[in-house]
């Protein structure tokens, strides 16, 4: 198809300084064609990243890009956001940026359902700063802070970000870019929270000494533990225990959004409208 | 949406400054497109190679799982490309690639 | 006649002045006793289309304020001690990517969790150096309830001149204190709004931090047509990451540069009763409003006392306060914490004898007070 990227690349930074066969590249230009497709006038777009490796990301960009501290692209993205409603905000952060450190700032935003879209790279790992343990490191893996093997439970961000409030939850990996790109397609036109965890390959840091020191061989575990959300409902729990589903996992077109409901209160204060009381919700509590 | 046009007559092309040497579009390729080859001025030692464009199907794979915008396949609807159907050949020549540490083994074919 | 009378809180006329300087952003999370400053917004910015959003906790409340300043709003937030502390790490991002904001400390007795409720000067110090690494930092402090909105406003100025955090320091008693304040009215104040510069050239032609050593970052505003990057680590001019040895070093240097080298526009002081003073008082902030009743007291018994009241803490008016240290007698530092601007007057005015009146048990220190210790130097 030979999409021509370097309209949206800032070229004097490439090539990044991910590793080679590292994800993070094959989600930029998943993101890149998404956003090519939406036809988003690249004026009208925010990129903010966290800190590690998926927070160069916003760098390689060429719109308004924000490179924020750990764990706080949500937080700063809300800001950006109800200051400028009518621009498209998305937000990139890692497993540990988003889930750890962030896990507060993630949970609200999905709480308000404000209209950002957040895009998780889970790769299991803290990478950047050489293979720690992150919430999302499997079990029994070896990590340079549990050299003994991984004694924490994961949580599943995807379930974390249904039940917190986000609108639309979907889940993709680097296995299938065009799939990668549908879903996004899918987030970036949804208003409200869109959440989307994309599995990517570590195999510098996460793969080297968990026998995965290859990008394929990482590729390969990606692979054996997702499974499409039709195929992955029909297994039997203790099945299901070991998998993850992927697609568009949550879609709600009728919660409300936060900017619109702050309109209302622009809208209460300037006399346009009543004070908003329990009858203006189905949902009262 | 913006496209590169294919050099003449080219389904598939590379950026030879980008490549990192990935191995992951060689392995994707169904049709032995592609393999590594030995170069001593690059990080690990390796580049990306095209070694028989004839057998390119456009299924975009490489394309699509390059991190780093080395690799690019024609667009189907360009004038003058034609892109090849996958042969038991082609098939085969992918499998001993991919065998070979995703490169072309020396003595192939002979 | 562009000034008013109010009857108001310290808080309030804060929450006022904001909104009459051009704020369109604020957001906060409940912490006493800055709240009022949250409820009064919450009311007054939707009603000129701003926007007052209570976040999850103080870090989101300030990464929020720095998200919209970026794209181009004015923005602030109110928050105590405890809330400071929070806010560290980020505000060291505002002052390294040169973000202007406003940050309201109303002072609250300390350290942790301290005395919710009751006064204490205890962040001096803090709004000094609240994170880690070198940069300069700006602080102002009100003194009565009229510069609860005066101070404000200068505030958001002064932040868009020198495109970084600046605090402004009240304290419990003043933002909970009720009473009457002159201001100036909302036109007038809206008069006097300077907004931060923009570049308007070519978009191929704008470096944001690739300005002179001397002057603050010229950022544009978001979704205008220059597209650039902010970021926490050292940066070049594109205000894309970079190591470079002089390009780091040149812009530490240019942080505080923009600074020190134009103190001039910062400095703001009172000098109340000095001319003839034998001894000087320091005192800024409620502090200062018994220290001028103490004052008059003494007068009536002809013990000539002065007051010196920095408004502009940070940097501190060090040659003004050196001018006086140099030839008055007896100094005397009245602070509502263990001595913060007395370590500052002591390293300014290189006397070892500057004494000081420290009450740090949540009350207000009374005329009486500094009357008694006056009278024992």
């Amino acid at each position: 198809m030979a999409f021509d990227y370097n309209k949206y690349l800032r070229l004097e930074k490439m090539p990044t300084l991910w590793c080679w066969g590292c994800g993070d590249g094959v989600i930029l230009k998943a993101v890149i064609r998404a956003i090519d497709k939406m036809g988003w006038k690249q004026d009208d777009v925010c990129v903010v990243s966290g800190i590690g490796c998926s927070g160069r990301f916003s760098s390689y960009l060429d719109f308004n890009t924000v490179h924020t501290t750990h764990g706080r692209t949500v937080a700063y993205a809300t800001g950006i956001k109800l200051a400028n409603p009518d621009k498209h905000v998305i937000c990139v952060a890692g497993d540990g940026d988003a889930l750890a450190i962030g896990g507060n700032h993630t949970i609200h935003g999905c709480r308000r359902n404000i209209d950002i879209h957040m895009i998780v790279i889970n790769n299991f790992i803290y990478g950047l700063t050489n293979s720690q343990t992150s919430p999302t490191t499997p079990r029994g893996m070896w990590t340079v802070s549990q050299k003994a093997g991984n004694i924490d439970p994961t949580f599943n961000a995807c379930n974390l970000a249904d039940a917190a409030g986000a609108s639309f939850v979907a889940r993709e990996s680097v296995i299938d870019p065009k799939k990668l790109e549908r879903s996004l397609i899918k987030g970036f036109s949804h208003k409200g929270f869109s959440f989307m965890e994309v599995l990517s390959n570590c195999h510098i840091n996460l793969g080297r000494k968990n026998k995965m020191a290859s990008a394929m061989e990482n590729l390969d575990w990606i692979d054996s533990i997702t499974m499409a959300k039709m195929k992955f409902d029909k297994l039997t729990e203790d099945e299901q225990l070991n998998f993850l589903p992927t697609g568009v996992l949550k879609e709600d077109t009728e919660a409300s959004e936060y900017c619109e409901m702050y309109q209302e209160i622009k809208d209460v204060h300037q006399g346009k409208r009543a004070k908003i009381t329990q009858n203006d919700f189905d949902k009262k509590i | 949406m913006p496209l590169l046009k294919a050099p003449l007559n080219t389904p598939v092309w590379i950026d030879i400054t980008k490549c990192k040497a990935c191995d992951i579009c060689v392995s994707s390729c169904p049709a032995g497109v592609l393999s590594m080859r030995q170069d001593p001025t690059s990080t690990l030692g390796a580049i990306i190679d095209i070694i028989a464009p004839e057998s390119c199907i456009g299924c975009t794979d490489c394309e699509m799982h390059c991190p780093d915008f080395a690799i690019y396949v024609a667009d189907k609807k360009e004038d003058g490309i034609k892109f090849a159907k996958l042969t038991v050949e082609a098939e085969e020549r992918a499998i001993a690639i991919k065998n070979n540490n995703f490169r072309l083994p020396l003595d192939y074919g002979k | 006649m562009n000034t008013r009378e109010m009857i108001s809180t310290g808080n309030e006329l804060a929450a006022i002045a904001a909104v009459d300087a051009g704020c369109h952003y604020f957001a906060g999370y409940p912490l006493t006793p800055s709240s009022e400053i949250m409820h009064t917004l919450s009311d007054l910015l939707p009603k000129t289309g701003g926007v007052a959003i209570q976040m999850e906790d103080e870090i989101a409340s300030i990464c929020s304020v720095i998200g919209a300043s970026m794209s181009g709003k004015r923005a602030m937030t109110a928050t105590s001690g405890p809330g400071l502390s929070l806010k560290a790490e980020n505000l060291g991002l505002a002052q390294m990517a040169e973000v202007p904001l406003v940050c309201i400390d109303v002072m609250r007795g300390g350290p942790s969790t301290g005395l919710p409720t009751r006064v204490a000067q205890g962040d001096v110090s803090q709004t000094k150096h609240p994170s880690h690494g070198d940069y300069k930092s700006i602080t102002i402090c009100a003194g009565n309830l009229s510069e609860c909105y005066t101070q404000t406003a200068r505030a958001f100025n002064l932040a868009d001149r020198f495109m970084q955090p600046v605090f402004v320091l009240l304290d419990e008693t003043l933002g909970h204190m009720h009473g009457r304040a002159v201001v100036p009215t909302a036109e007038q104040t809206q008069k006097e709004i300077k907004l931060r510069k923009q570049f308007d050239g070519k978009p191929e032609d704008y470096f944001p931090y690739g300005v002179a050593q001397d002057q603050p970052a010229i950022l544009n505003t978001m979704f205008k047509g220059y597209r650039f990057h902010f970021t926490g680590l050292h940066h070049d001019k594109h205000g894309f990451p970079t190591e470079d040895m002089d390009t780091c070093r040149l812009l530490i240097e240019r942080l505080f540069n923009k600074v020190e080298q134009h103190e001039d526009e910062l400095e703001a002081y009172e000098e109340y009763m000095l001319d003839d003073a034998d001894i000087m008082i320091v005192a800024y902030g409620s502090v200062s409003l018994a220290v001028k009743e103490s004052i008059r007291l003494l007068r009536k018994e002809n013990i000539k006392v002065g007051l010196f009241r920095p408004i502009t803490l940070w940097p501190s008016p060090a040659i003004k306060i050196k001018e006086y240290t140099d030839k008055i007698k007896k100094v005397l530092c009245v602070e509502l914490n263990m001595g913060q601007y007395f370590h500052e007057v002591q390293r300014v005015s290189s006397r070892l004898d500057i004494d000081g009146l420290f009450k740090v048990n949540g009350r207000a220190i009374s005329p009486y007070e500094i009357i008694e210790k006056v009278k024992g130097l």
